[in-house]
């Protein structure tokens, strides 16, 4: 052993921001998540140059996997353009030299906030969810440590309480994203708070999808070929979001997760959500295989 | 922080280590490639201070403590690097942690050689696997498949590696092992 | 719909930076070290929150945000995430801290004496107003005492173990290297010691405060008595490579010690300690310290409550996330309530 293979000349900061501790955290904990699909691991989690709740996990996931290779995709609410995607692709591309992308087919890295893009996902592509809330059982049970115990036992009979109680006052399951989902069989997840329409997507993909919660300093995984199967009760069948017969004041899209917007009038108008998608279609550029058809799933 | 940043080479092979590994373990039983052949490679992407490691192999013994890992009986580590040809072998892994259904992340990762594509049939099946798979898996004693599912109760359990080269293939805890 | 105009998003974020920092003006070196000079007090709570004793950094951080904490706080704890650790200082104790002030509410005096040192504690609070109005005021200089206190102290709970009414901590010694670290480790619970004290010492000064006076108005079952509050400078011992062991120079630290006479026989302690002096943050974490045993989950005074939540770059960047868009989850739960209102419509329909 010498002096040398133990030190490194000094740098400002890492490449990829994230110091090799810190990745090398990262690495083993995706790992495990991998490992047990849908299941929480805690990690450290690192400070990172944007506010904890603005993705800092989904930022420390990226870094983590990002070279100078990579090309990625970053979005909120759908779009790439809204201001806190805007700021996270400029901070990953400036701190890994990383190609950025707006469409989805070209990404090989695509970060999101709350949706999952409507073009089919890739087996090379890797989907990292920001996470504000990792825990599922959080509304029934908010004291963490209960929590865990309760994935522990697979005791979930207080959140199938809790969505029989809904169907009960209400007629209806009254979750709107977030929708409670097992994965693998043993762990209910919470899907970051994609809607309804996004969760399918999650269940069989062809994609790794890696779900990061930095102020919470938990990540889990949905693995491809996993189950992700909605908490329903076998009489009311999951239902995603009545969109389907929307139709694109813009570029007059149906059949996909619409952002709807309120008119003076007493009316509202939509737009896709998918930004880019919606951009593709106005283009009228093909866009790439959909997940969903006319409205309709299709795996 | 003005100019594009480049990694260094270091920090490019345990990137693309890890990026072996990652998909090694979501696609259960595809071969994956990493930059360079060995053990160390893994070692080198995954360990530091924070981790325990063990090793039967006395030549890993000095890379593994250079990561800052602590080395440690096989018991009480978070990264085995073993050889798993002879029952003798697969006996000690039985003692391995496995973690709780608590903290499942406790289960260790177990690093072993082995000859892909020649060998004992397996198939596989389980998250990662679009239906089934089948492989073929040498060099690894026969009785570690039912030691595997002793120690693997789910979610507890350990992820293993097998390295050949630079080849690697993953075997999270979550894939059911069928022999034949 | 300004919010996500196409593609003006880059250009949005662009210029609200650009117009946050031409209202504060040129950052200069001159103006880092007056912040300095001038708000040691600031910097010491910046210094302990962030984790990061470097008072220099501190003042940039303070004037690059121009005195917003919670934004110098994360330009901190983000600058230090990236640092390597390049050793691990020997622990401190308390008889070889250069002590500056010294007091404890439980006895008239102490072995050693009470230090009142420097303290605003019996001053009256009267703005110098005569300052606005173009005087200048000047400090009265401090009368030397005739016999100097002596710069180290015995701990008050060493002699109150020595008189059995404090349990001696029953704690196996740990290798310097081995003391769990919170910042290269989650926090869970129950915690290890080591992570609740981190913890504490890293929390929100107001955050702490709040629970704190929470458990002191009757929401923790254990009325604190300061048993012994310091403010002092520890030595941070380090190891060359050959071996010897150097001070690499000294850090403020403020610690306070809380006791309550409800125990089983003995005294019971509540401890919080941090970099920087900090008087009212330790007290208020060593009371919440000293409450937490058997506390109910979801109490103030339960650890996990009282940790999770006095985090200050957690909790006040999730609270300002509530500015970012949340119209796709917003639209999500929409269309269950409309179709739920559509539902019930149809139900009450006259036959």
């Amino acid at each position: 052993m010498s002096l040398d293979t133990l030190t490194r000349p000094w740098k400002a900061f890492s490449y990829g921001f994230l110091d090799a501790s810190a990745k090398r955290e990262m690495r083993r904990k995706i790992l495990k998540a991998i490992a047990v699909p849908g299941c929480q691991m805690p990690y450290a989690s690192r400070e990172v140059p944007i506010a904890r709740g603005w993705g800092t996990g989904g930022l420390q996931a990226t870094l983590t996997l990002v070279n100078p290779g990579s090309v990625v995709k970053v979005i909120d609410q759908g779009a790439d353009d809204s201001v806190n995607a805007a700021s996270i692709r400029r901070f990953i591309a400036r701190v890994s030299g990383a190609a950025t992308t707006l469409d989805t087919v070209q990404a090989t890295i695509i970060q999101s906030r709350h949706r999952v893009p409507e073009e089919k996902l890739r087996a090379d592509q890797v989907l990292v969810l920001q996470v504000p809330n990792p825990e599922p059982l959080r509304p029934v049970e908010p004291n963490m440590s209960v929590a865990r115990q309760m994935h522990a036992d697979a005791d979930y009979g207080r959140m199938w309480l809790q969505l029989y109680e809904q169907i009960v006052r209400s007629g209806r399951v009254m979750q709107g994203a977030s929708y409670p989902s097992l994965v693998n069989g043993r762990h209910v997840m919470t899907p970051s708070p994609i809607p309804r329409w996004d969760v399918p997507k999650l269940n069989m993909a062809k994609h790794l999808t890696i779900l990061s919660a930095g102020r919470e300093k938990r990540l889990f995984a949905v693995p491809p070929f996993t189950r992700v199967e909605p908490l329903v009760f076998d009489d009311v069948p999951y239902r995603v979001e009545d969109h389907a017969g929307l139709t694109c004041h813009r570029s007059g899209a149906r059949g996909v997760f619409m952002n709807e917007i309120p008119q003076e009038d007493g009316t509202s108008l939509h737009e896709v959500s998918d930004s880019q998608l919606g951009v593709k279609l106005l283009n009228g550029e093909a866009p790439g295989e959909m997940w969903y058809r006319d409205g309709v799933f299709r795996p | 922080m003005q100019t594009a940043p480049h990694p260094d080479a270091r920090e490019q092979r345990d990137n693309a280590s890890f990026h072996a590994l990652m998909r090694a373990l979501s696609r259960p039983g595809t071969v994956q490639k990493l930059p360079e052949p060995g053990a160390v490679l893994i070692a080198a992407a995954l360990l530091d201070r924070e981790c325990r490691a063990y090793t039967d192999d006395a030549a890993l013994e000095v890379p593994l403590r250079q990561t800052g890992a602590a080395l440690v009986p096989l018991t009480e580590a978070d990264h085995l690097f073993v050889t798993l040809g002879s029952a003798a072998a697969v006996t000690a892994l039985g003692a391995a942690e496995v973690g709780s259904f608590l903290y499942p992340d406790g289960g260790a990762t177990v690093i072993a050689p082995a000859r892909i594509g020649e060998g004992a049939q397996l198939t596989l099946t389980g998250p990662g696997i679009d239906g089934r798979l089948s492989l073929q898996l040498g060099d690894l004693h026969p009785s570690l498949w039912e030691a595997r599912r002793r120690l693997c109760r789910y979610p507890e359990g350990i992820d293993l590696f097998f390295i050949d080269g630079a080849r690697v293939i993953g075997l999270p805890r979550s894939t059911a092992v069928q022999e034949g | 719909m300004a919010y996500v105009a196409t593609r003006g998003g880059e250009r949005a974020i662009e210029q609200a930076e650009r117009l946050y920092r031409a209202q504060m003006g040129e950052v200069t070196p001159a103006r880092v070290a007056e912040i300095e000079r001038a708000l040691p007090s600031l910097i010491d709570r910046v210094m302990g929150e962030a984790s990061l004793y470097a008072p220099d950094l501190a003042a940039l951080a303070l004037a690059q945000s121009g005195g917003d904490l919670y934004e110098a706080l994360l330009l901190l704890r983000a600058w230090r995430s990236t640092q390597p650790r390049l050793q691990i200082a020997a622990p401190v104790t308390q008889d070889r801290m250069l002590t500056h002030r010294r007091i404890s509410a439980a006895f008239k005096d102490i072995p050693g004496g009470q230090i009142l040192g420097p303290t605003l504690d019996y001053s009256h609070r009267l703005l110098a107003t005569e300052v606005v109005q173009g005087e200048t005021f000047t400090p009265v200089p401090v009368e030397k005492a005739a016999n100097p206190a002596p710069a180290c102290h015995p701990s008050l709970a060493a002699w109150q173990q020595a008189q059995g009414l404090v349990a001696a901590p029953s704690l196996a010694p740990v290798d310097r290297d081995s003391i769990p670290d919170l910042t290269k480790e989650p926090l869970l619970f129950p915690a290890k010691r080591a992570h609740t004290l981190q913890s504490l010492a890293r929390a929100d000064t107001g955050g702490v405060l709040a629970l704190g006076y929470s458990a002191m108005r009757g929401y923790g079952n254990a009325h604190p008595t300061v048993n012994e509050l310091r403010l002092s400078e520890a030595e941070v011992i380090v190891r060359h490579p050959n071996g010897t062991e150097f001070s690499a120079g000294r850090v403020k630290t403020s610690q306070a010690e809380v006791v309550t006479t409800k125990g089983q026989g003995t005294l019971r302690l509540g401890f919080c300690a941090t970099l920087g002096w900090n008087e009212v943050k330790t007290i208020a974490g060593a009371t919440l310290d000293l409450n937490a045993p058997g506390a109910p989950k979801g109490s103030p005074v339960n650890e996990e409550f009282f940790l999770y939540h006095t985090e200050p770059v957690e909790s006040s960047g999730f609270c300002i996330h509530f500015k970012l868009p949340h119209y796709v989850t917003f639209q999500s739960s929409l269309d269950a309530l409309r179709d739920a209102k559509a539902q019930r419509n149809k139900t009450e329909e006259p036959a």
